[in-house]
């Protein structure tokens, strides 16, 4: 399928990042571009990060939203200027969305609350903000729970609301720590939608997450990024490997055999890793 | 009925009930029997009807009142200081003071009254202070060990969303934790309740159920002191009830 690669999303210029001082990550690269498809009116960006547990994930995902400062390096985002589009800023807190695993919300809140919150800093009417709400809420299927907290929803009605959540808040770039983790099979297709929805939403739209499912990350992603430690140390991780499935003709296709030695490759991988 | 010994069993709900009332009259059938008796521990039910009788012609709903007011007192007051203390604990250099003061519930009353009656001079006052900066250590204590729980999902969600550490405190702190202030009162309030004996007794002049008790215990009235230790127990749990229902009332995300 005929694409183009267009504006720099997000850039990770040789990052390391950990805690107290040392080092889990370590000479982390990477640049994303807005993906361009002839014939589709808007085509999101969607990058997988695969890697055995201990490996850091986690962390790099602190340090990609803006939550934990890199101990070096940078990270920068797009500023999403439709006038500059090269325009890039340092990631700071509230520019990227992240959804963690528990699908985490105020709890004091009820679901139309949580989005009204979500666009506090919106420069929005009040009316404006309101018809916004309804439309996602409507949207995503979440209107006749907008009273409900959370805890009185279901674990996929929590799931579509932090989705909301994040995106109103952070427009464009959305991160998810295990999102299928402990997921059963509708719950996974759910999220699967909510995935299509956002980006078919905008073209700028990219959403990075971590999994251990090889075959979800093979199926859906445009990129996998293997994380793991590097041949002769286990001192910390860093990406041992890269899977364009762009390039190789198996992003945007139906589940298939490519798919499937893809796998294997990643499995050696994550082995040696 | 065999089921009822297993451990682990469930029972319905019925059966829980009558398992509880069968208790309860088996209780009450015990104490008149061995009241019949000689020699007996305790007061037998007709002193203790006794005892409600002269209470309630005493007066017995006044010092109820009386009693219920220095404790609504000193929760208020205890409560509005020891909040202070909590929601100020994040901040490092305000730290120590609620964690040092949570430390405080190790010190014995009498050493805490002793000082405080040198600063204060009314015994009223003297009586809800002595209840307050007792209660107010229990509560630091407990509300700190909610903050502490506050899982670190809640604080990055709150920074996903661009808020301020100000506005972290207050969302996910204050208002995320309020229901937990209602069930920590309630815990506590026992703590207090059950210190109004000695409390109440700095005052004689004022009543109250502590008054009642230490007075009856010292005219050797045991059907007085047994039928003040039943309304004590009763008006407990009934507040204990009521502070559930309240915070089920209030916060309907409520699950604790």
């Amino acid at each position: 399928m005929k694409y183009e690669l267009k504006q720099t999303i997000f850039y990770l210029d040789n990052v390391s990042a950990g805690y107290n001082g040392k080092a889990i990550l370590k000479n982390i690269n990477l640049e994303e571009k807005d993906i361009v498809r002839e014939g589709f009116a808007a085509t999101g960006q969607i990058i997988a990060f695969v890697g055995r547990s201990g490996r850091g994930k986690s962390t790099l995902f602190k340090s990609l939203t803006g939550l934990a400062k890199p101990l070096s390096g940078k990270v920068l985002i797009t500023k999403f200027d439709k006038e500059n589009p090269e325009a890039a800023k340092e990631v700071g807190e509230g520019d990227v969305g992240f959804v963690d695993q528990k699908y985490t919300l105020f709890r004091h809140k009820t679901v139309y609350d949580i989005m009204e919150y979500a666009l506090k800093r919106s420069p929005a009417s009040k009316e404006e903000k309101k018809q916004i709400i309804v439309d996602q809420l409507t949207k995503w299927g979440l209107i006749e729970h907008k009273d409900k907290y959370p805890c009185e929803l279901s674990g996929g009605q929590r799931q579509r609301t932090a989705i909301i959540e994040q995106l109103l808040t952070s427009k464009h770039f959305m991160v998810f720590d295990e999102p299928f983790s402990g997921l059963d099979v509708g719950n996974i297709e759910s999220v699967k939608d909510a995935f299509n929805l956002i980006l078919a939403a905008d073209e700028l739209n990219t959403i990075v997450f971590s999994t251990h499912d090889l075959k979800l990350a093979a199926e859906i992603s445009d990129v996998i990024y293997i994380i793991g430690h590097p041949e002769g140390t286990t001192e910390y991780s860093t990406i041992v490997n890269k899977y364009d499935l762009k390039e190789l003709g198996l992003a945007w296709t139906k589940f298939g055999v490519g798919h499937l030695d893809l796998i294997e490759k990643i499995k050696i991988d994550l082995l040696k890793s | 009925m065999l089921n009822t010994l297993k451990p682990f069993e469930q029972i319905k709900g019925s059966s829980e009930l009558a398992i509880r009332l069968g208790w309860l009259i088996s209780l009450v059938l015990f104490w008149i029997a061995t009241s019949f008796t000689g020699v007996h521990l305790f007061p037998t039910p007709i002193q203790v009807i006794d005892g409600f009788n002269t209470l309630w012609s005493e007066g017995l709903v006044v010092h109820i009142a009386s009693s219920l007011s220095l404790c609504a007192q000193a929760v208020i007051y205890s409560v509005v200081i020891s909040l202070v203390f909590c929601y100020l604990s994040p901040i490092p250099l305000l730290r120590p003071i609620a964690t040092t003061l949570s430390k405080f519930r190790f010190l014995p009353l009498a050493g805490i009254a002793f000082y405080l009656s040198i600063m204060i001079n009314n015994a009223r006052t003297l009586q809800v202070w002595v209840l307050v900066v007792f209660m107010s250590t229990f509560f630091i204590t407990s509300i700190l060990a909610v903050i502490k729980d506050i899982a670190e999902e809640e604080f990055d969600h709150a920074r996903t969303l661009g808020c301020t550490r100000w506005e972290m405190l207050w969302e996910v702190v204050v208002r995320g934790r309020f229901d937990y202030v209602i069930e920590s009162i309630r815990q506590n309030l026992a703590i207090v309740w059950m210190m109004l004996i000695s409390v109440e007794s700095i005052l004689a002049a004022a009543g109250g159920l502590g008054f009642l008790i230490k007075n009856s215990d010292r005219l050797g009235n045991q059907g007085r002191v047994i039928a003040l230790q039943i309304i004590i127990l009763f008006i407990g749990i009934l507040l204990d009830f009521g502070l559930t229902k309240l915070r089920k009332a209030l916060f309907r995300f409520s699950k604790i």
